[in-house]
């Protein structure tokens, strides 16, 4: 494990009181520390909405984040088991799980996952939402890792809500929400992007982000400008040659 | 789960319909919402375009003023919710924080009589509809439920300007209604219907709101679920045609 990427992604997690933090960016941030830290070979977040449903608010793929909205579909998998126990729930071989959850399992395998481990958000009574780790191959998950990735999520967790508290106001709701349709800003950017360049929505979402990263902005500004056609994108010329022919998009059944 | 809130929310704003028999409107979500959120009053503004709100629905004098405060000023919970894409859970307008944040209109909206403002942007990613505001003439938090029950209100109130707007461009009933005339639950299977609704914009050459009337319209034309609709496109297994009336579309 990279010690030194370690103890920057602890600093990253703690610094909450940023002028123009984002909740959404911190979330991104956590699930690609996972996947770097990690031996995992993808990481996906859940927060709990108000309205009194799970909602995924960050994945570090689109395969990943396309699972995790599956499982919400579906109302099963070891996610909303992890949420709802408020313990840490592991499946070493998803395969050998198909009876406990007849729809997940097989969707998992599908999108190239054979292992899971889902840990809970959570402080003291309050859980707030659940961390999940994928993995391609089957096998239980290095102890040092879980250890990591529960401390990951422990440190996001006290992060938000301390957040909440030093503020005086319901800040981690507004920002949820904001978060949540900003989330929905982003898959309409994805839309419009993917066909306008004729791509994927995995391709869309990464040039979307680079164009962030470039121009040293917030994803969710980026894509808002772009819908709304107030703006183009930095680093990409909208109007230049198309790509080659689209790659058959996301597999039917999610 | 959000299913049967949403279920239990719309069937307090029919009831409110029902008592004046007409259709069910936007001023039927206030009403149902003071009642349910356990507020004073509500009001509700709608965008228009990218320009300051136009009111739309107050339940009280109150609200009125508070709602004319705030356009007066250029302050407020409701223009922040609108400007940060977020609500404004404005608890105690008397706190430091509310005063440093709207020196004009925290002490004005306590003249008014009111002790705490929660405002909620009525929105679909970068679709903006409005905001709709509620007040309490105590201060304090809403509750984990009331809030879960403010937002669904707020949902509903942004499938009914939606509704409005489809009517108004198309004549043809609500797309986006369910069994029973009820606003199609968004939450889930949301990311391919918003992904299509990008897709439109490009596909018909139009706006993010107009794109999204346009898939509504589409799926109630057809009598298909907009889930189901959305994933075709997404697939790239239909578009939809830039005339709405040629209804040509590309089956691939």
């Amino acid at each position: 494990m990279d010690g030194e990427l370690l103890s920057d992604t602890f600093v990253e997690l703690t610094d909450t009181m940023v002028v123009g933090f984002d909740v959404i960016d911190f979330m991104h941030m956590l699930t690609n520390r996972c996947v770097e830290l990690l031996d995992v070979s993808a990481a996906g977040l859940l927060l709990a909405d108000p309205r009194g449903e799970l909602r995924v608010v960050a994945a570090s793929s689109e395969a990943a984040r396309l699972l995790e909205l599956f499982q919400i579909q579906s109302d099963e998998g070891p996610c909303l088991e992890c949420f709802r126990s408020g313990q840490p729930v592991q499946v070493p071989d998803l395969a050998a799980v198909v009876h406990r959850w007849p729809q997940f399992a097989p969707a998992a395998g599908q999108a190239g996952f054979a292992a899971v481990q889902a840990l809970p958000m959570r402080l003291r009574e309050q859980v707030i939402g659940a961390l999940n780790l994928f993995r391609s191959a089957a096998g239980t998950f290095d102890r040092a890792d879980i250890r990591v990735g529960q401390a990951l999520a422990d440190v996001a967790t006290i992060s938000l809500l301390q957040e909440r508290n030093m503020r005086h106001s319901d800040t981690l709701n507004e920002q949820l929400q904001t978060a949540l349709n900003s989330r929905v800003i982003i898959e309409q950017a994805k839309g419009k992007l993917a066909e306008r360049l004729g791509m994927d929505m995995d391709m869309a979402f990464s040039l979307l982000r680079e164009s962030a990263r470039t121009s040293n902005r917030r994803l969710s500004d980026v894509a808002q400008g772009f819908v709304n056609g107030t703006e183009g994108l930095a680093g990409l010329n909208a109007s230049g040659p198309r790509p080659p022919a689209p790659r058959p998009p996301n597999r039917p059944g999610f | 789960m959000t299913d049967s809130r949403s279920a239990r929310v719309w069937s307090l704003v029919a009831a409110q319909s029902a008592r004046h028999g007409g259709p069910v409107s936007a001023a039927d979500v206030c009403l149902a919402a003071v009642a349910a959120v356990e507020v004073t009053g509500a009001w509700l503004i709608a965008a228009r375009g990218a320009e300051a709100g136009h009111l739309m629905r107050v339940t009280d004098k109150a609200s009125e003023l508070l709602a004319e405060l705030q356009v007066t000023l250029g302050e407020g919970p409701g223009p922040d919710a609108a400007a940060s894409g977020g609500p404004v859970l404005a608890s105690d307008l008397d706190e430091t924080e509310a005063v440093r944040r709207w020196p004009a209109f925290a002490p004005a909206a306590r003249q008014a009589g009111a002790a705490a403002i929660f405002a909620f942007p009525l929105q679909l990613g970068a679709i903006r509809t409005g905001v709709m505001s509620l007040y309490r003439v105590r201060s304090g938090p809403l509750s984990a439920f009331q809030l879960g029950d403010a937002l669904v209100f707020a949902d509903t109130a942004t499938m009914l300007l939606l509704d409005a707007q489809d009517q108004l461009a198309y004549g043809a009933g609500p797309a986006g209604t369910g069994p029973g005339g009820q606003p199609a639950d968004l939450t889930r299977h949301r990311a391919e219907i918003d992904q299509a609704t990008g897709m439109l914009t490009e596909q018909l050459g139009v706006g993010i709101g107009e794109a999204f009337v346009r898939l509504r319209a589409y799926a109630y034309a057809h009598d298909r679920r907009l889930s189901d609709l959305a994933r075709d496109i997404v697939a790239r297994r239909l578009r939809l045609s830039p005339d709405p009336d040629l209804r040509e579309e590309n089956q691939a």
